[in-house]
C-alpha cells in the first residue's frame, strides 16, 4: 500500500514538476508547481509528519503558490520570453539537469543513507518543541527574531504614508 | 388573484398529476418488474438462518422494527453517514439553506421592507426551493474565450474546499468526520485554497469584473489569513493542543472567550473578511463591479459557488463556536430516556422490548449538538447583522487595517495568553 502510495505520489511530484518547467502557458504552469509541492506535502505525510506536512500545504500551497499567481497574472508575458530558446541551449540543460542529479544522487548514496534502520518511532513535534526550548533555544531566539523582523518590515512597507487622507471629507 | 401563474387551473394541474401517476404505473408493469424477475434468474441470494432470502422476505424483515432499527444503528455507525449525513455534508447544508433564507428574510426586516413572501404560503417560506428549482433548471453560459478547464473546475473544487473545512469541525463529543491531530493546522491548510481557487477562477473567466473582483478577494484573504492564524494561536497556547476536539473538550467550565477576548473580537473581524461578507465585501462589490469573481457564473455554477460559500460560512461560525464559545458544553437539557425503552415493559402474560437499534442517539450527543447549533446559529446571526448596518468600506482601509491594527493586536492577544500561563491562572496549579 505504502510503496503504491508512493509511486503514485513520486510520479505526480515529477510529472508536475516538469510539467510546471515545460508549459507554454504560465498559468497551467504555475498550477503544476502547486502539484509538485502538494506532492512533496504528501511525502512528508508518508513520513509520519503531518506537522511538516500540513505547513507544507499551507504555507507553500496556500502562499508562496499564490503569490507565484499573482505575479504571473499581472505581468505580461511577452516580457519575460524575449529570446525563443534553441536546441544548443535546450541540450545544455538537459545535460546540466543530468550532471547535478548524479552529483547529487552520489553524494546521497555515499552519505551512508542505505545503513538507516527505519524501525524508530516518529518523532513527535511535542518533542521538537520541547528540544527548542531547551537544548537548541539560540536557534528559536534567532528564529522568532528573524520572523519579528520580516513581520515589522511587511508591516512598514504596507503603511503608506503618501496618499494619506487625500480623499476623506474630514 | 395571484399574478404569478395567471393561466393556472386546478384540474389541469391534477390531471397532470394523474398522467405522470398512469405512465410510471404502466412502465413499471410491463418493464420494471419483469426486469427484476429476469434479475433474479442470475443473481444467488444469500441463505441466512437457514432460509433463502428473497426480496419478499427482505421486504418483510425491513417492515419489522426490531430488525430495521440495528440495521439504522450500524449504518450510522459508518464513515459513509458521517461524512454524507450527520457531521458532514448534510446537516452543513442545511444549516447552511437555513442561513440563506433568515438572511434575506431578517435583512429585509432591517430595512424595513418585506423579503420573501410570495412563494408558500407562509412569508415566502418556499422561497429557497424555488430558487434551487430555478438554478438547477437555468442554462449554463460559458464565456465564449473563457479557459474551460479551470471555468468549469473552479465552482466543484469551492464546494470541495468548504466540505473539507466542515470535515474538521467536532460537533458533539465523538461525531466528528475526520479527528485529526492537527486539527487547527488543517483548518489553515484548508483556508489557504480558497484564495487560489478565487483566483483561478475570476482569471479563467477572462472578462473585466471577475477578474478585478478575483485580485481583490486574493489581496484581502491572503492579508487576513495571517491575523486570523495569530489569533487563534492563543487558544492553542492555553490550551495545549491542536485538535479540535480536545480544544472542544477543555472548554466544560468556562469557554476561552471569557479569557481571550482579544483574539475572539479579532479572529471574528477576519472571519468577516474571510467571508467577503460587508463590510468587507470588495470581490463581490455589486455597486461597482457587477458581481466580482462570481459575475460569469450562471446556473448551477453560480448555485455551486453559493453553497459553498454558505457552507464556508458555517465552517467559520462552527470553527467560533469550538475554540471561543466553548464548542458542545453546556448544561444537560435533553431529558434521559425512560427505562421502559431501555429494558422493556412487562403487561402481564406479554412482554415488549428492551428494543435492539433503541435509541438511535445517546443522550450526551442530543445534548451536545443542541448546544452546538444553538450557539452556531448565534454567531451565524452575528455574521449577518453587519449586513443590514455598515456600509462597504475602502480597500486601502481593509489592507491598513488587516496589516497594522488586527496583527497588533493578534501580538497583544498571544502575550495576554502567555501572561495568564506564566502568571498560574491557567494551567497546572491554576483554573485548568
Amino acid at each position: 500500500m505504502a510503496d503504491a502510495v508512493f509511486l503514485a505520489l513520486t510520479v505526480i511530484t515529477i510529472g508536475s514538476a516538469i510539467a510546471a518547467l515545460e508549459l507554454r502557458s504560465l498559468i497551467y504552469g504555475s498550477i503544476a508547481l502547486m502539484g509538485t509541492l502538494g506532492g512533496i506535502a504528501g511525502f512528508f505525510f508518508l513520513l509520519d509528519s503531518p506537522f511538516v506536512a500540513l505547513f507544507q500545504l499551507a504555507v507553500y500551497v496556500g502562499s508562496i503558490a499564490v503569490l507565484i499567481l499573482f505575479t504571473v497574472m499581472l505581468v505580461r508575458r511577452e516580457l519575460i520570453f524575449k529570446n525563443i530558446e534553441d536546441r544548443r541551449r535546450k541540450f545544455a540543460g538537459l545535460a546540466l539537469m543530468l550532471v547535478t542529479m548524479v552529483a547529487l544522487g552520489a553524494v546521497f548514496l555515499d552519505s551512508g543513507i542505505k545503513t538507516i534502520t527505519t524501525d524508530e518511532p516518529a518523532a513527535e513535534f511535542r518533542d521538537i518543541g520541547m528540544s527548542f526550548v531547551t537544548y537548541y533555544w539560540p536557534a528559536l531566539i534567532l528564529m522568532a527574531l528573524i520572523l519579528a523582523g520580516s513581520v515589522t518590515g511587511s508591516l512598514v512597507l504596507a503603511k503608506r504614508e503618501d496618499v494619506e487622507n487625500d480623499q476623506r471629507t474630514s | 388573484m395571484s399574478v404569478i401563474a395567471p393561466k393556472f387551473k386546478l384540474s389541469e394541474f391534477v390531471k397532470s398529476l394523474l398522467d405522470n401517476i398512469f405512465w410510471v404505473l404502466l412502465l413499471m408493469t410491463i418493464v420494471g418488474i419483469p426486469a427484476v424477475q429476469i434479475a433474479l434468474f442470475y443473481i444467488e441470494m444469500p441463505v441466512i438462518h437457514g432460509e433463502l432470502l428473497t426480496p419478499f422476505l427482505a421486504l418483510t424483515w425491513l417492515a419489522d422494527p426490531t430488525r430495521l432499527l440495528p440495521v439504522i444503528h450500524a449504518l450510522m455507525a459508518t464513515d459513509f453517514f458521517r461524512i454524507a449525513a450527520f457531521p458532514g455534508f448534510g446537516f452543513a447544508a442545511l444549516l447552511a439553506a437555513g442561513t440563506i433564507f433568515i438572511e434575506r428574510k431578517m435583512l429585509a426586516k432591517l430595512q424595513l421592507r418585506v423579503g420573501p413572501f410570495y412563494c408558500g404560503k407562509i412569508e415566502g417560506i418556499l422561497q429557497l426551493m424555488g430558487d434551487g428549482l430555478k438554478l438547477i433548471s437555468k442554462e449554463i453560459i460559458i464565456p465564449a474565450k473563457a479557459d474551460k478547464p479551470l471555468f468549469w473546475a473552479a465552482p466543484v473544487l469551492f464546494v470541495g474546499a468548504a466540505a473539507a473545512f466542515v470535515a474538521l469541525i467536532p460537533v458533539a463529543p465523538g461525531w466528528v468526520v475526520a479527528d485529526v491531530d492537527m486539527g487547527l493546522l488543517a483548518v489553515f491548510a484548508v483556508i489557504g485554497f480558497f484564495p487560489i481557487i478565487t483566483i483561478l477562477s475570476a482569471w479563467s473567466a477572462n472578462s473585466k469584473f471577475p477578474f478585478i473582483g478575483g485580485i481583490r478577494a486574493l489581496f484581502q484573504m491572503v492579508s487576513f489569513e495571517i491575523p486570523l492564524i495569530l489569533s487563534l494561536l492563543g487558544v492553542v497556547i492555553v490550551t495545549g493542543t491542536l485538535n479540535l476536539s480536545e480544544i472542544s473538550a477543555s472548554q466544560s467550565f468556562f469557554p476561552w472567550i471569557v479569557f481571550l477576548p482579544v483574539g475572539a473580537i479579532v479572529f471574528f473581524i477576519t472571519m468577516l473578511a474571510e467571508l467577503e461578507r460587508i463590510p468587507f465585501d470588495l470581490p463581490e462589490a455589486e455597486s461597482e463591479i457587477v458581481a466580482g469573481w462570481l459575475t460569469e457564473f450562471s446556473g448551477m455554477m453560480y448555485g455551486l459557488v453559493q453553497l459553498g460559500t454558505y457552507l464556508k460560512l458555517y465552517a467559520f461560525a462552527a470553527l467560533f463556536v469550538v475554540l471561543f464559545l466553548g464548542g458542545w458544553n453546556g448544561p444537560m437539557v435533553v431529558p434521559p430516556f425512560p427505562e421502559e425503552l431501555l429494558v422493556g415493559v412487562e403487561m402481564g402474560p406479554v412482554k415488549v422490548g428492551p428494543f435492539p437499534g433503541l435509541p438511535l442517539f445517546d443522550q450526551a450527543m442530543l445534548n451536545g449538538t443542541f448546544w452546538f447549533v444553538i450557539k452556531t446559529v448565534g454567531v451565524i446571526f452575528f455574521i449577518l447583522l453587519p449586513r443590514g448596518v455598515f456600509p462597504r468600506i475602502r480597500i486601502d482601509m481593509l489592507l491598513s487595517l488587516g496589516w497594522t491594527k488586527l496583527i497588533g493586536l493578534a501580538f497583544v492577544n498571544i502575550f495576554i495568553a502567555l501572561g495568564l500561563l506564566y502568571a498560574g491562572v491557567l494551567g497546572p496549579g491554576g483554573l485548568q
